[in-house]
C-alpha cells in the first residue's frame, strides 16, 4: 500500500513514537517543532512551540496527557498534549539527549551531553504534580556519568531500574533506589543509536553503530539474538504482535551527500526475531533512517529519515501470509 | 690462573680455616686437588681470535699465470704492464718474479694486496683476460692452490637425499562432483581463504592469515598457488596445500608461469640493493635459477617475458630487435636475436609456435603485421598497413584466428614533442589461420574502441563502440571465404566490459567501476538477454574454469564500502552475495585443459539427459537435506526462544497487580484490555468534494 508521507518537519527526523493506543504519532526533529500527527491519515494535528534547537528525544505518557521532550537549547520541557503549552522547562547545563516517562509516568528521567565542560549526568523527577512548580524542584535522583556518555535510555520493568545505553557500546543498568549499577554489558563495539522495549517490557532492542541490533532481556540483559547488516543501524522496533524486528539506518548523515542511494542502503530492513534472517525490505527514504516505531496494533509501522520525511507503512496482506519453515509441534 | 666461578664458592670454609691454623706460615701456593685448568680458548676465544696466524696475508696474495716469460732485461716492462693492470683493484704490497735458472721469468708471479677484497676481485676481473694474443692470464688466489690440492683423491658419492613423498598435485581435479576451487584474498596479506564451491553452500578448505604479503596467484593450469614474501615468492600444492618450492628473489612483486607450469618469471621492481637480478626465471619442479636478466633500460609492461604455447621458447621485445631464447638451455635461439627494426609488440599463439607481430610504419615505409614461425623463423603471412597509430593484437584463445585492431587516423599534425592523430577510425584484420596462406578479412568501425573480445571457443566476436554516453556492442561472426558478418547490434547500453564464458557461447556484460554496476547475462545462440543484474561498484568479474559461475566482486582496493563477492549461474541467476570487509582479490583455481577427446565430447554433449536426470536427482537431494537442516535448526531455534519466553511470560503475568498499583488500577496490558475507559469516538475526517451537475 502506498505509504502515508508525513510532511512538517524542515530537517531530519531524530525520534518517533507512538502514544499507547497508538492513534497518535510524534515527530522530533532538529528544526526546534516537535509534531503530532493523526496516525490513521496522517494529518497534523499540531505542533509545541517552544524549543530553541535541537530537538533530540521526545515521550508521551500512556494517558496521552503530557510529552516531554528534551533538546540541544540545553532544556527538557514538559507539554499539555491537549492544548499544545508548554507547562514546565527544566534547564540543563548542556543538550539534553534521551528523555523517558516511567511506566506510572509519577517520574520521568532525562540525561544530558557531556559538553561545554560538563559531565554527562541522569536525572530522575517526579511528575506528579506537572506545573510551573517541576522547574524549581530538584530532581529526586540524579548521578553523574563518568566514562562514555549516554546516548539512548530506557526504564526498567517496574520502575525499579533505567538502563543506559553509551557511546562506547555499553549497556548499564542502575537501580533506581540506590543510585548504583547493577549490570553492566558491553556487547557491543559502536554507539548505541536506540533502544526499544518489547510489547511487554520484559525484552528491549538495541541499535548500534556497529551495523548490528540486538535483542537483550530486560532483568539480566542477557543478550538473546543478534541482527546484522552493514551499515549503521540508527533503531530498531519490535513488532508487538508478531516475532518480527524492523532495523533502520545506512551510511552515516555525515557521508550520504558524497554517495547515491543505491550505496547508502537506506532501507527498512525486517528480520526474523528468532531466526535472525532478514525476509524483507522497504524502500523509499532517500537518507539515514533514524527512528523507527511499530504501531502498538502491529498492523503498520513508521519511519523517520534523516530527508526530514515521516514515511506511515500498512502492512499489505502478504506479509501477514509469509511464514518461516520449521516444526511446530 | 683463573678457577672456575662455582669452585671459589665451594671452598671459602676451608681457606679460612687454613688462615686461622697456619698464621705465620708461607700460603700454600699450590693448586688445590680439585682444580681444574681451563684452557685459553674458552676463557679469550674472542681475544684469541685476533692473533695474528701464520697464515695471515695468503688471502690476500694472488697468482698470476700466463705471464710472458721474459729475461732480466725486459723484466722492468713487464712489471710496469703487470702494476698498471693489478694495480687497479687496490694496492700492491709486494710483488715476486720468480725465476728460472737461465734468468728468464717462469710465467707465474705472486702480488700481494692490501686486503682480501682487493684480490679476490683482481680474480674475478683479470681470470682469462688476454694480455696479447699469446698469453692469457690465469689469475688464482693463493689460497685456492691449497683449496684444490686438499680434494681428496677417492671421490665419495653424496649421500642419497631422503625420498620426499609427493603429495598429490591434480587431487583439486579429483572431486567427484567437479566443484571448482577459488580464492579469497583479504586485504594486503591479512589471510587468504580456499573455498570448495561445493552445493549448495561452499566449503572453506583452508583459510590462513598472513599467507602472503601482499597478493596470490594461481599458476596456468591451477596447480599451483604462488604467494610472495620480502625473501622471494612461495608455491604452495596438494590437498593440504603444503609448501611445495620457494624461490629467493628479495622483493619479488611480479610474476608470471609459463604455459605449462615448467617454468616461472619473477620481477623485482625495487633496485636499490645492487643486485642486478631484477628478472630470475626459475626451474619449478627443481627449484633452480635458470637464468636471470638484467634491469629493463626502460619501462616495459609485464609481461616482459612471453611463452610459447609448449614451453619451448620464450620471446622479449628491444630496441629494434625480438630475443628468442630457447629452453631448456636458456641460450638465445641460433644464438642470436631477431633483427626487426621498429618492431611495437608481439604476442604468441595460443596453439602453435607461431607469433606475430606488428612494426610502426616509418616515413615511406607502411606499418606491418607478420606472422613467424619459430624455431624456423618463417615468415608464414605479413600484411602491410597504411595510416596506422596503434595496434593491438588478439589471438582467439583456441588458436583459429587472429585479431588485429588497428587504429589509424586520416590526418596527422607532428611537432617536436609529440604526433597528434585526427580523424581516428579503426580496423579489425581477422587472420584465417587454419585456412590455406592464412586469408586476412577486414571490418572497419568509424567510432571509437571500448573493448574487443573473441569467444574463447568459436568463431564470434564483439566489439563496444561508441562515444561513452552513446555505447554500442556488436556482434561478428567469422565465415570462410567471406568477410565476417555483422550478426546483432544492442545501442544504448552502459556496458565497458565484456566476459566471454571460457566455453563459448554465453557473454556477460558489464559496466565496472565506481560508478558502475550493471551487468547483462547473454546468449549469442540466439541472442536473448537470459538476466539483467546489479553488483554496484564492481570492479571485477571472473568466469570459473568451466563457464558455470560468474563472479562478480567489489575490491577493497578499489572502494571502500560493501566489499565482498557475488557468486551468480551463467544464466544470471543470482546464487551467493558474501559481503567480507577488507576483500581484496577473487581468483577461480584454472583447469588443465580436458584430456577428452572431441569424438568423446561430442558423445558426451549427445548423452546428456541420460546425465541430466543423474544430476538432477543429485541436486534435489542435497537441497533438501539443506533446507532440513535449516528447518530443523529453525525448529531448535524457536523452541529454546519459547522456553525462554514463557518463564518471563509467567514471570510477567505474576507481576501483574503491581502494574496495575503503577497505573491506578486501569490494566494497559493489552490494546482494548481497558474496557472501563475506552471511550469509542467517531472522528470525521474529508476525504474529497466532488461535484456533479445534474442535468
Amino acid at each position: 500500500m502506498k505509504p502515508l508521507m508525513l510532511q512538517g518537519h524542515q530537517r531530519a527526523i531524530t525520534q518517533i513514537k507512538y502514544n499507547r493506543e497508538g492513534d497518535l504519532l510524534f515527530s522530533a526533529a532538529k528544526d526546534s517543532k516537535p509534531n503530532v500527527w493523526w496516525s490513521l491519515n496522517g494529518e497534523r494535528l499540531g505542533t509545541f512551540n517552544g524549543h530553541g534547537g535541537v530537538i533530540w528525544c521526545l515521550d508521551v505518557d500512556w494517558q496521552s496527557i503530557n510529552l516531554i521532550t528534551g533538546g540541544g537549547d540545553s532544556s527538557c520541557r514538559l507539554w499539555d498534549l491537549e492544548t499544545g503549552k508548554n507547562i514546565a522547562t527544566l534547564k540543563s547545563n548542556s543538550s539534553v539527549r534521551t528523555c523517558n516517562f516511567s511506566y506510572s509516568a509519577y517520574q520521568a528521567a532525562y540525561t544530558t551531553d557531556k559538553a561545554m565542560g560538563h559531565p554527562c549526568e541522569v536525572f530522575v523527577i517526579d511528575t506528579r504534580t506537572i506545573d510551573e512548580t517541576v522547574s524549581g524542584q530538584a530532581p529526586i535522583l540524579k548521578w553523574e556519568i563518568t566514562d562514555s556518555k549516554v546516548t539512548s535510555m530506557i526504564w526498567g520493568s517496574l520502575d525499579e531500574t533505567i538502563i543506559t545505553g553509551h557511546e562506547a557500546g555499553d549497556l548499564i543498568q542502575w537501580d533506581l533506589r540506590t543510585g548504583k549499577k547493577i549490570h553492566s554489558v558491553k556487547e557491543h563495539t559502536h554507539q548505541i543509536t536506540d533502544m526499544q522495549l518489547s510489547r511487554d517490557g520484559t525484552m528491549f532492542v538495541t541499535a548500534s553503530k556497529d551495523h548490528t541490533a540486538k535483542l537483550f532481556d530486560t532483568n539480566s540483559l542477557e543478550l538473546l539474538k543478534e541482527y546484522k547488516t552493514e551499515r549503521p543501524v540508527n533503531s530498531a522496533a519490535l513488532s508487538p504482535i508478531l516475532d518480527h524486528v524492523v532495523l533502520g539506518g545506512g551510511q552515516d548523515a555525515m557521508e550520504v551527500t558524497t554517495t547515491s542511494t543505491r550505496q547508502g542502503k537506506f532501507d527498512a530492513r525486517f528480520f526474523h526475531l528468532v531466526f535472525e534472517e532478514e525476509f524483507g525490505r522497504v524502500k523509499g527514504h532517500f537518507g539515514p533512517i533514524n527512528s523507527l516505531a511499530f504501531h502498538p496494533d502491529g498492523k503498520s509501522y513508521a519511519s523517520g529519515g534523516e530527508d526530514g520525511y515521516v514515511r506511515v507503512h500498512n502492512f499489505d496482506q502478504s506479509y501477514f501470509d509469509y511464514t518461516f519453515d520449521y516444526n511446530r509441534e | 690462573m683463573a678457577k672456575k666461578k662455582g669452585d671459589e664458592k665451594a671452598n671459602p670454609a676451608p681457606q679460612s680455616d687454613n688462615e686461622e691454623q697456619n698464621f705465620e706460615e708461607e700460603p700454600d701456593f699450590d693448586d688445590p686437588e680439585d682444580f681444574v685448568e681451563i684452557p685459553e680458548e674458552e676463557l679469550l676465544a674472542d681475544i684469541l681470535e685476533q692473533k695474528p696466524k701464520e697464515s695471515d696475508g695468503y688471502e690476500n696474495v694472488v697468482v698470476v699465470d700466463g705471464c710472458p716469460q721474459v729475461g732480466p732485461e725486459r723484466l722492468e716492462k713487464l712489471q710496469s704492464v703487470i702494476n698498471k693492470i693489478f694495480s687497479k683493484f687496490g694496492k700492491i704490497v709486494n710483488e715476486y718474479y720468480p725465476t728460472t735458472e737461465n734468468g728468464l721469468t717462469t710465467g707465474y708471479i705472486f702480488l700481494e694486496y692490501s686486503n682480501p677484497q682487493n684480490a679476490a676481485e683482481a680474480v674475478k676481473a683479470t681470470n682469462n683476460c688476454k694480455l696479447d694474443k699469446q698469453h692469457t692470464f690465469l689469475v688464482n688466489l693463493f689460497t685456492d692452490f691449497q683449496k684444490y690440492s686438499d680434494i681428496p683423491k677417492e671421490w665419495e658419492p653424496p649421500a642419497p637425499q631422503p625420498f620426499k613423498v609427493q603429495s598429490d598435485l591434480q587431487w583439486y581435479l579429483m572431486d567427484p562432483d567437479a566443484y571448482d576451487q577459488f580464492l579469497v584474498g583479504i586485504g594486503t596479506g591479512v589471510a587468504l581463504q580456499v573455498w570448495q564451491n561445493a552445493l549448495p553452500e561452499p566449503l572453506l578448505l583452508q583459510e590462513r592469515p598472513n599467507w602472503t604479503e601482499t597478493y596470490a596467484v594461481w599458476s596456468p593450469l591451477g596447480t599451483y598457488l604462488a604467494t610472495f614474501h620480502w625473501r622471494g615468492v612461495a608455491l604452495w600444492a596438494g590437498p593440504k596445500f603444503s609448501q611445495f618450492q620457494k624461490f629467493f628473489h628479495p622483493e619479488a612483486r611480479f610474476i608470471s608461469f609459463s604455459p605449462c607450469e615448467n617454468y616461472m618469471v619473477t620481477f623485482s621492481p625495487s633496485g636499490d640493493r645492487g643486485d642486478d637480478k631484477k628478472w630470475i626465471i626459475g626451474d619449478i619442479r627443481t627449484g633452480q635459477e635458470k637464468r636471470s636478466f638484467p634491469p629493463p633500460d626502460e619501462y616495459v609492461t609485464w609481461p616482459i617475458f612471453r611463452w610459447s604455447k609448449d614451453d619451448r621458447f620464450f620471446a622479449r621485445i628491444g630496441a629494434d630487435v625480438l630475443s628468442v631464447y630457447e629452453t631448456p638451455g636458456f641460450g638465445l635461439l641460433d644464438k642470436k636475436s631477431i633483427k626487426i627494426p621498429g618492431i611495437r609488440d608481439f604476442s604468441w599463439s595460443p596453439s602453435d609456435n607461431t607469433l606475430a607481430y606488428w612494426v610502426a610504419e616509418d616515413k615511406d615505409v607502411p606499418a606491418r603485421v607478420t606472422l613467424l614461425e619459430i624455431p624456423n623463423r618463417t615468415e608464414v603471412r605479413s600484411k602491410n598497413l597504411f595510416s596506422v597509430a596503434d595496434c593491438k593484437i588478439h589471438w582467439q584463445k583456441s588458436g583459429d584466428y587472429l585479431c588485429v585492431k588497428v587504429d589509424r587516423y586520416s590526418k596527422v599534425k607532428k611537432d617536436k614533442i609529440d604526433i597528434k592523430y585526427s580523424g581516428m577510425y579503426y580496423n579489425f584484420e581477422i587472420f584465417h589461420m587454419r585456412e590455406k596462406e592464412i586469408p586476412v578479412d577486414s571490418v572497419e568501425i568509424k567510432e571509437p574502441i571500448q573493448a574487443f573480445a573473441w569467444e574463447p571457443v568459436g568463431s564470434k566476436f564483439s566489439i563496444i563502440h561508441g562515444d561513452p554516453a552513446n555505447i554500442s556492442i556488436s556482434f561478428y561472426q567469422v565465415n570462410t571465404g567471406q568477410a565476417p558478418t555483422l550478426l546483432k547490434k544492442f545501442e544504448r547500453k552502459p556496458f565497458n566490459h565484456l566476459f566471454w564464458s571460457p566455453s563459448g557461447q554465453f557473454i556477460v556484460l558489464a559496466n565496472l567501476g565506481l560508478t558502475g554496476g550493471a551487468l547483462e547475462f547473454l546468449d549469442t545462440n540466439d541472442f536473448t538477454i537470459m538476466n539483467v543484474a546489479d553488483h554496484y561498484q564492481m570492479s571485477g568479474i571472473e568466469w570459473d574454469p568451466t563457464g558455470r559461475y560468474v563472479v562478480t566482486g567489489v575490491s577493497s582496493l578499489k572502494c571502500k564500502m560493501d566489499c565482498g563477492y557475488y557468486i551468480w549461474s551463467f544464466q544470471g541467476k543470482i546464487l551467493r552475495r558474501v559481503m567480507k570487509e577488507g576483500f581484496a582479490q577473487f581468483h577461480w583455481r584454472p583447469r588443465p585443459p580436458t584430456l577428452l577427446s572431441e569424438k568423446q565430447q561430442k558423445e558426451i554433449k549427445k548423452n546428456l539427459k541420460k546425465y541430466y536426470s543423474q544430476f538432477e536427482s543429485k541436486d534435489r537431494m542435497r537441497s533438501s537435506k539443506a533446507s532440513k537442516e535449516l528447518v530443523a535448526k529453525r525448529t531448535e531455534q524457536m523452541k529454546k526462544f519459547t522456553e525462554y519466553r514463557e518463564s518471563k511470560i509467567q514471570e510477567w503475568n505474576e507481576q501483574k497487580p503491581r502494574r496495575l498499583e503503577l497505573r491506578d488500577y486501569v490494566d494497559t496490558d493489552g490494546l482494548d484490555t481497558d474496557a472501563v475507559n475506552t471511550v469509542e469516538e467517531v472522528i470525521e475526517f474529508f476525504v474529497k468534494e466532488e461535484q456533479t451537475v445534474i442535468e
